[in-house]
């Protein structure tokens, strides 16, 4: 590539490429694209609580919203940002709608589709209960944060979080409030190899 | 374990390191786990995008024989011929698909009106084109098998806006 920088090949550098080649007239990126990003996506809008049906539709709106869309979005390098920010907002509109309708039931859709509650003795890897085991100790706003960093690159991290409404400096590229009480969580697990 | 206010913001404070990643990583994998991302979804917004970006006519799938029905069919008769059509507004199409390989097939399909229609087969390693013939038919050979889509485009000068059909596994 001729005057590119150099970048890392992270995650949003990869989505800014696809995205670049889809604006220059190269349609298939797109669904390469599509597949990049999902999982990201999907765990953004999940740790909102959404359901797993609203939040299928939430991503679907979210794609849309970006193919018609696709000419106004000014530093196409920014695509993964964009799309964090537009599925964070209509998540949290589409919650409000479901809340206006009918107070939270905690009994029902929104604790058995949050995987939050779940014990880590649910988990077969030993290794991974462990994990779970400090993770659900967290403040909430922190899972939230961690749950989507986790399918980031590390350069990408503080513009995540950025783009998930998180103050300057949550995380990246020093750890940050939530990443630091898991650090200290697990450095003192005799269990968890460091 | 508490840890002093001190080591607190000493931790935050330092850079990200390889364990912190690691544990991230590990995290991903949890969540894979516990909220996996629905099976076909990838390939369900695909297909919505695809057609707000062709602004294309969606054919439905009309008839299938019942051994094609249902999102997958892993045990298809290794000599089984199949057929399919497609309906949409502007065109119908009809698609027999007869085991050509171990995973391959042969596409055999009839476009109405479809005379020189442009017929674009997308599948999971990429793209096939051919065009049909004046009576609107064409011919794949050795598609490999899996989730296939087919979009149809008019030859130039049909103003008839492209269709779209849904991914049908061959």
């Amino acid at each position: 590539m001729i005057g590119a920088e150099q970048r890392p090949d992270t995650l949003a550098a990869r989505a800014g490429a696809l995205f670049s080649a889809y604006r220059d007239g190269d349609e298939h990126r797109m669904g390469e694209l599509i597949a990049l990003l999902t999982p990201i996506l999907w765990h953004t809008v999940r740790a909102q609580r959404l359901d797993r049906e609203a939040a299928e539709d939430v991503l679907q709106t979210t794609w849309l919203t970006l193919v018609r869309s696709a000419e106004s979005i000014a530093d196409s390098r920014a695509v993964l940002q964009w799309l964090l920010v537009t599925a964070r907002r209509e998540a949290w509109r589409v919650s409000r709608q479901a809340d206006r309708v009918e107070p939270q039931d905690f009994d029902s859709d929104v604790i058995a589709t949050s995987p939050d509650l779940v014990p880590e003795q649910v988990l077969r890897d030993a290794e991974l209960g462990q994990l779970w085991h400090h993770v659900r100790q967290l403040p909430e706003r922190c899972r939230r944060l961690l749950r989507v960093i986790a399918f980031a690159d590390r350069p990408d991290y503080a513009a995540v979080a950025e783009a998930l409404g998180m103050p300057v400096g949550s995380i990246g590229p020093t750890r940050g409030r939530c990443l630091a009480k898991l650090r200290a969580q697990l450095a003192a697990d005799p269990a968890w190899e460091m | 374990m508490a840890v002093a206010d001190g080591d607190a913001d000493r931790i935050a404070a330092d850079q990200i390191d390889a364990v912190d990643e690691r544990a991230l990583r590990r995290l991903a994998e949890i969540y894979d786990e516990l909220d996996p991302v629905p099976p076909g979804m990838v390939e369900r917004l695909q297909f919505a995008v695809t057609l707000e970006a062709l602004n294309a006519e969606v054919a439905q799938l009309q008839w299938v024989e019942p051994e094609l029905t249902g999102a997958r069919t892993d045990d298809l008769g290794a000599t089984e011929v199949q057929t399919v059509t497609f309906t949409s507004e502007s065109l119908t199409t009809m698609i027999t698909i007869t085991p050509s390989g171990l995973d391959e097939v042969r596409v055999d399909g009839w476009a109405a009106p479809g005379g020189g229609v442009s017929v674009e087969l997308r599948v999971a390693g990429g793209r096939l084109q051919v065009t049909a013939d004046a009576d609107g038919r064409f011919v794949f050979e050795d598609v490999p098998r899996g989730l296939a889509q087919f979009v149809l485009r008019a030859p130039p000068g049909d103003r008839h806006p492209p269709v779209v059909t849904p991914s049908i596994d061959l």
